[in-house]
């Protein structure tokens, strides 16, 4: 039998391998991107976790929300992705200074 | 062990084996087809969970849009992949940092008392989707034109970062073509015979 603490162990495990991967890939802003996608997925299974078990669809209404903000997050962060290989040729992150903060 | 038992068991295995090589993997464009796995995995657990509209969402908007366009960036960009680059510093960091993090959210959702939580059918006749619509079109109307705006946002964000002007184009610039006047366009030398 399933129990809701399976499901929000597995959570747990998927956000704790997706902050490791954070750490890891901090060279690669791709992979970086990768990461946050993969952290905001178990935040999701999360919601709908308890959704399912609290017995409310406002957590599902929730999760709706989080997958379109994400989906436009995802586009504007590889289109920056892109103009940033387009100025320095390379997608490592301590080389991006242009700022100069 | 019914069905649903091992089902779980083999889903959520192969999502944290797939993020695990996400993670540690060196080439991007199998980075993006690893998480093209834990999408549609995560896409069964949650149709498990009963959220079937959210399932069906999931691998099609992500899985079909965000992971598509992620490599279609990997491809234009062509990144090198042969530049080995080191992170062997930050691994046993990030490993020690991650697994104190588990043991504390575990011992948080352990010893928390989730007994008084009894599964319970969600949908009583009318369906997932129904009830996500009937809630999201009266009590989240003003969120959900938030929402329809915020993606109005990131088209425009994602062309106006991207566009440059083309250096060397042959386009008319009718603004550039008012202002010329005749002391701009003719000059006159005088001959000197």
């Amino acid at each position: 039998m399933i129990t809701m603490t399976h499901y929000l162990i597995f959570s747990a495990l998927l956000f704790c391998i997706s902050i490791a991967g954070i750490f890891i890939n901090r060279k690669n802003i791709l992979l970086l991107l990768m990461s946050i996608e993969l952290m905001l997925l178990s935040v999701n299974t999360n919601f709908i976790i308890f959704s399912h078990f609290n017995n409310d669809i406002n957590g599902q209404v929730f999760v709706f929300f989080i997958l379109a903000v994400a989906a436009a997050e995802s586009a504007i962060g590889l289109a920056i992705i892109v103009s940033l290989h387009r100025l320095s040729n390379s997608l490592e992150i301590n080389l991006i200074n242009k700022l100069r903060g | 062990m019914d069905i649903l038992t091992i089902l779980f068991y083999l889903v959520s295995s192969v999502i944290i084996f797939s993020s695990i090589s996400m993670v540690i993997v060196n080439n991007t464009v199998h980075a993006a087809l690893l998480l093209v796995l834990i999408f549609f995995n995560s896409a069964i657990l949650w149709l498990m969970l009963q959220a079937e509209f959210l399932a069906i969402v999931l691998v099609l908007v992500y899985v079909g849009a965000v992971l598509v366009l992620f490599l279609f960036v990997i491809m234009l960009l062509d990144i090198d992949y042969k530049k080995n680059v080191s992170r062997k510093l930050y691994l046993l960091f990030s490993v020690v940092i991650s697994i104190i993090m588990f043991a504390e959210l575990y011992m948080v959702i352990f010893y928390h008392d989730f007994s008084g939580t009894i599964e319970t059918s969600l949908i009583s006749n009318s369906g997932n989707t129904y009830e996500i619509g009937l809630s999201l079109f009266t009590n989240y109307i003003f969120s959900f034109e938030v929402t329809a705006f915020i993606l109005l946002v990131a088209i425009i964000a994602a062309i106006a970062i991207n566009m440059q002007e083309k250096k060397r184009s042959l386009r008319q610039n009718p603004s550039k073509q008012v202002l010329e006047n005749k002391k701009s366009r003719l000059k006159i030398i005088k001959d000197k015979n």
